[in-house]
């Protein structure tokens, strides 16, 4: 692919808002963040549950109190994100474009169920009272791409606006999407990344589905990403380059179950993410992975990442910030641009449908 | 390197048909889809109309285990890439093959299992979802169910647009194969009638009480739809190979956001004629191009006199012909721009223009040249499809007969 650089990190994270929160939170001990019940969420009071949630947030600080009241947490998590990343590369400035312009500034997020807490809140009203009685301002946020939308309408960004779905591989997809089409010229700067906001519906539906072995985190992550030659001739400065993707899809049986890990998918998506990056195995310095405690689908990786890329430091950002789904792979890159260390590393990522992706990105010296 | 990107088969679940054939024979007869909902009871929201895919036998195109595990959306994406990929005549072979791809679009996905399964939890307690239900209720099941359904072993991902996620989903395949990265891609959209979907778009007030009427003065809000349309997309060098009929060629597509609100469109309509433009221009052609503009057309107030002002200021005073099928299959969401670029397809074969039914009075504020009523016949070489969409979404894609574009080299910027 056309090497497409990363200028900022608008971050909210499980270690606080912004990018020196993440920072100082990773390079601390893996699992801190897992230890108590999270206290934003009263509905999981004395759940016994442990995730790695954003708490106390507060969106006010960044992105004032006006028009938020019909918003849904990961809008809220998305408008922070955005809002520190677009000032952060230095396109908005208190509020106004100060470099690039509306019509030139798109966003492509992935979320993997980022309508869940709005279903369920409306589903209730219609199932404990009446459907007449649904708040017609509520019911867009029951739609997957209304957070990320209004990214867009609160930035009054004007090139295109794009949610993808793809459950934990989402948010590379994503990065690897707005590459694509800042490529193609459709816009000249893109918020590109994921979102995942914790809601009790979330935590019970892996709960019931037998995944307690995930700590669920949450989160918003973009990163804004520019044609590489065009944002060093603004002199942007340059974090990190996407070089590579590749992403595959393995097809099971009737005897196989609906939910598993694509080893050959994910093998096959790395390759690809090398030879799309015109890469040597031999060159990647780090491996972030998606290892997350699902065991099954952590040692289909763990075999993949032996195969491919030999002996390898490897590191698994999930075991900081839990599974942020939706964000996670967005997080992955955040995390390898966190840390100390140059030259390229390689994100891996498993579906949980049989499908895979990989990123390769190289850090600034 | 840049390639051709053909259309060589098409599938259709739809109120108004099974198949394509079936699809575009009621198109052209002006048959709507609409009645009275069966699958939920609709009485108490004062509203009870819907363009609902009535006499779908998942069965009849899924296998035992694919019906087990689909909800009805990915039924019914399923069974419509099954005819899809059948009309082109794909063999498993090239199905089967880490070139092959599936990207489809949806607003909201597996909705009736999510409901199903809140509604056990609502009215019961959590430990009431099932299990064996939950994996079913993802968003984005839909195209992994269908790359699973025909072995696609390429990269799979679900766009979701809300009403224009058709169009994103195509226009996103075509640029997977232009880009060298598939050289099959299995692309559209699928949508299905759910109710608290319904009584959300009734509490928005955009719902009418009898018919979908775009464009007319007396029009009264948009009738729900359901159902899928799926496209195989193919580069011109695999279809040519295996000797497959082309179609159409997709062309250029646009893509802008309003950044103005989450429901409503911006007045000026600079968001759809920027994509309009877009995609006009990334096809190679000029506006005096375009024979056919196949329209968003809600029959919601507000949507249809932005469409109609952005036709305007694209097409000024030459009165290209202008219609929405949402006339007869509804506004079946996220699969609606899927199944018009279906239409839109069958128009360039037959140079045969679908008409918008129910148009009766002209309103001066949609001064544009409807098709009205009746089907027309009229060489068409070339028509766009038009969707808006929650999010201030905008976007078009550009169809042509075969070998009507230029080459792709000779278009402006990157096609």
């Amino acid at each position: 692919m056309k090497p497409v650089a990363i200028t900022a990190w608008g971050v909210v994270s499980t270690f606080g808002v912004g990018w020196d929160a993440f920072r100082a939170g990773i390079t601390g001990e893996a699992g801190a963040a897992f230890g108590s019940a999270p206290t934003a969420l009263p509905s999981l009071a004395g759940l016994g549950v442990r995730a790695a949630e954003v708490a106390s947030f507060d969106p006010r600080p960044i992105v004032g109190d006006k028009g938020l009241r019909n918003n849904d947490r990961l809008t809220k998590l998305l408008l922070v994100a955005a809002r520190l990343g677009l000032e952060a590369a230095g396109l908005k400035r208190e509020g106004a474009f100060a470099a690039l312009g509306a019509d030139d500034i798109g966003v492509c997020g992935s979320t993997a169920y980022g309508s869940l807490e709005a279903i369920h809140e409306l589903h209730t009203v219609a199932l404990r009272e009446d459907p007449r009685y649904l708040n017609p301002a509520r019911f867009p946020n029951t739609v997957i791409n209304s957070s990320v939308g209004y990214v867009s309408i609160w930035e009054e960004l004007r090139a295109l606006n794009a949610t993808v779905t793809n459950g934990p591989t989402g948010a590379l997809d994503a990065l690897d999407a707005a590459c694509t089409w800042i490529a193609a010229g459709r816009a000249k700067a893109v918020l590109a990344g994921g979102a995942e906001a914790l809601s009790e519906g979330l935590w019970q539906g892996f709960r019931r589905a037998g995944a307690e072995a995930l700590t669920l985190g949450e989160g918003a992550c973009l990163a804004v990403l520019e044609d590489e030659a065009a944002a060093r001739a603004r002199g942007a400065t340059v974090h990190a380059v996407i070089a590579g993707y590749g992403s595959a899809f393995d097809p099971g049986d009737e005897g196989t179950t609906m939910v598993r890990a694509g080893r050959g998918a994910l093998e096959r998506a790395l390759r690809l993410a090398l030879a799309d990056a015109g890469i040597e195995a031999s060159e990647v310095t780090l491996a972030l992975t998606g290892r997350s405690g699902l065991a099954s689908f952590d040692a289909a990786e763990r075999e993949v990442i032996a195969a491919v890329l030999g002996d390898v430091p490897a590191v698994a950002p999930k075991e900081w910030i839990g599974e942020t789904l939706g964000a996670a792979g967005a997080f992955a890159v955040a995390f390898g641009c966190a840390v100390s260390g140059a030259g390229y590393a390689v994100v891996t990522s498993l579906g949980f449908y049989g499908n895979a992706s990989a990123l390769v990105f190289r850090r600034a010296e | 390197m840049t390639r051709r990107v053909f259309v060589t088969g098409m599938g259709v679940v739809s109120s108004v048909g099974l198949g394509r054939d079936a699809y575009w024979r009621s198109l052209v007869a002006g048959r709507s889809g609409t009645s009275t909902i069966r699958s939920f009871d609709a009485s108490k929201l004062g509203r009870d109309l819907a363009a609902e895919v009535q006499g779908f036998v998942a069965r009849d195109h899924l296998t035992d285990v694919e019906a087990k595990r689909s909800g009805r959306c990915s039924a019914f994406a399923i069974a419509a890439a099954r005819m899809a990929v059948r009309d082109a005549g794909l063999s498993d072979a090239a199905l089967r093959s880490e070139r092959a791809s599936v990207v489809l679009g949806t607003t909201m996905g597996e909705a009736d299992v999510l409901g199903r399964l809140d509604e056990a939890w609502i009215l019961g307690d959590a430990d009431a979802m099932s299990a064996r239900v939950l994996p079913k209720a993802a968003p984005y099941l839909l195209s992994a169910a269908t790359a699973n359904a025909l072995g696609c072993r390429g990269a799979v991902l679900t766009l979701p647009a809300a009403c224009a996620a058709g169009n994103y989903a195509i226009g996103y395949a075509a640029d997977l194969i232009r880009a060298g990265r598939a050289d099959v891609v299995i692309t559209g959209a699928a949508e299905l009638l759910q109710d608290l979907q319904f009584a959300g778009f009734v509490r928005l007030g955009a719902v009418s009480p009898d018919r979908c009427q775009p464009f007319d003065l007396n029009r009264r809000g948009l009738i729900v739809g359901e159902g899928a349309g799926v496209l195989v997309l193919e580069s011109e060098e695999h279809a040519v190979r295996r000797g497959a009929t082309a179609l159409a060629e997709v062309g250029g597509h646009g893509l802008a956001c309003d950044g103005f609100h989450i429901t409503r469109p911006e007045p000026s309509g600079a968001g759809i004629i920027h994509a309009l433009r877009e995609a006009i221009a990334r096809s190679g052609l000029e506006p005096a191009d375009v024979d056919f503009v196949n329209a968003h057309g809600t029959a919601t107030k507000a949507n249809d006199v932005v469409e109609s002002t952005a036709v305007r200021a694209v097409f000024g005073d030459r009165r290209v012909p202008v219609s929405s099928i949402k006339s007869m299959i509804g506004h079946c969401m996220g699969a609606s721009s899927a199944l018009e670029a279906v239409s839109c397809v069958e128009t360039l074969l037959s140079d045969t223009l679908p008409p918008t039914i129910g148009y009766e009075v002209p309103d001066p504020e949609c001064d544009i040249a409807v098709v009205a009523n009746e089907a027309v016949r009229a060489r068409t070489d070339v028509v766009v499809n038009h969707a808006l969409a929650f999010g201030g979404y905008d976007a078009v894609v550009l169809f042509a007969k075969p070998g009507r574009l230029p080459a792709p080299a000779a278009r402006g910027g990157a096609a």
